[in-house]
């Protein structure tokens, strides 16, 4: 298994809600829910970064929204 | 590039002794070329004797196309794919990537939970009794799915796991591994894939038989 370092995370009272509403609803913890944040955002960016573009479709109407990443 | 390996063991059919192996937690330049220099030749071979034994062209096997290659330069440093190998007498005999972000369980009993999805795992084409009769090692297939579950669980996702299943390994997946069979995938993308699941009391139960069948 990889070597892991611990850091310290400083989170306003609402991120901390946000944290731990995320956590209870996808069955994680505190590092695991934030371990899957940073894989997905890694993800997105070297996609974006090739040139692709990140959208969400209404299932029902099948209309696209793209996301902006800034 | 940092490499963590484990000590494993293989089954060698030909001694019917267990042989030490190594499973890495990555795929490196070893690998590639084991798989360029060693892999694709054996699997030429094996498909020019399914050819001229008359084995129609869609039961060739369908890994024939993969090119691990392009795959690992893709996705390397993407921690949404993690890599594993296994080693024994210094030659890969299998090779893995899994996706542990962008997948989401389909079994009504965990539908919408996180999980480990391999995107691709592949067996040395002499450890495949599809193809060598008898295979040289037993046990690959069972030891990268174990990795897979021991992933899923330093993830935080309790041994669940999912993959579409090439039509030669649905039997593996099925009885070994324990995994359910949601059937064919409806996307035609993936057709003729059966998607398996893996739910964590099954992955706890194949964890507890040792992986084996």
């Amino acid at each position: 298994m990889a070597t892991k370092r611990t850091m310290t995370l400083n989170l306003t009272d609402a991120e901390m809600r946000a944290l731990e509403n995320l956590c209870e609803k996808k069955d994680l913890n505190k590092t695991a829910l934030l371990r899957q944040a940073l894989r997905l955002y890694q993800f997105v960016e070297a996609r974006i970064e090739k040139g692709e573009k990140l959208f969400f479709e209404d299932d029902r109407t099948k209309e696209k929204a793209e996301v902006m990443m800034l | 590039m940092s490499v963590t390996s484990s000590a494993v063991f293989l089954l060698n059919v030909e001694t019917g002794e267990t042989e030490s192996a190594e499973l890495w937690d990555a795929i490196t330049e070893q690998q590639l070329a084991d798989w360029e220099a060693e892999w694709i030749p054996e699997l030429l071979g094996a498909i020019r004797r399914l050819h001229r034994a008359g084995v129609p062209r869609h039961a060739w096997p369908q890994s024939r196309h993969w090119d691990w290659r392009k795959k690992t330069a893709t996705l390397t440093g993407m921690l949404a794919h993690p890599a594993f190998s296994l080693v024994c007498r210094g030659l890969t005999q299998g090779m893995m990537i899994l996706d542990n972000t962008t997948k989401r369980c389909r079994l009504p009993a965990q539908a919408g939970k996180n999980m480990v999805y391999v995107e691709y795992v592949e067996n040395a084409p002499w450890n495949r009794p599809e193809l060598f009769d008898p295979p040289r090692y037993r046990g690959v297939g069972s030891l990268l799915v174990r990795a897979a579950i021991e992933s899923s669980r330093q993830e935080g996702f309790k041994g669940r796991i999912g993959l579409h299943s090439l039509p030669q390994a649905n039997t593996f997946y099925a009885r070994t591994c324990g995994m359910t069979d949601i059937g064919v995938d409806p996307d035609p993308g993936y057709s003729p894939m059966h998607y398996f699941e893996m739910t964590q009391e099954q992955a706890d139960a194949f964890v507890e038989k040792g992986g084996k069948s």
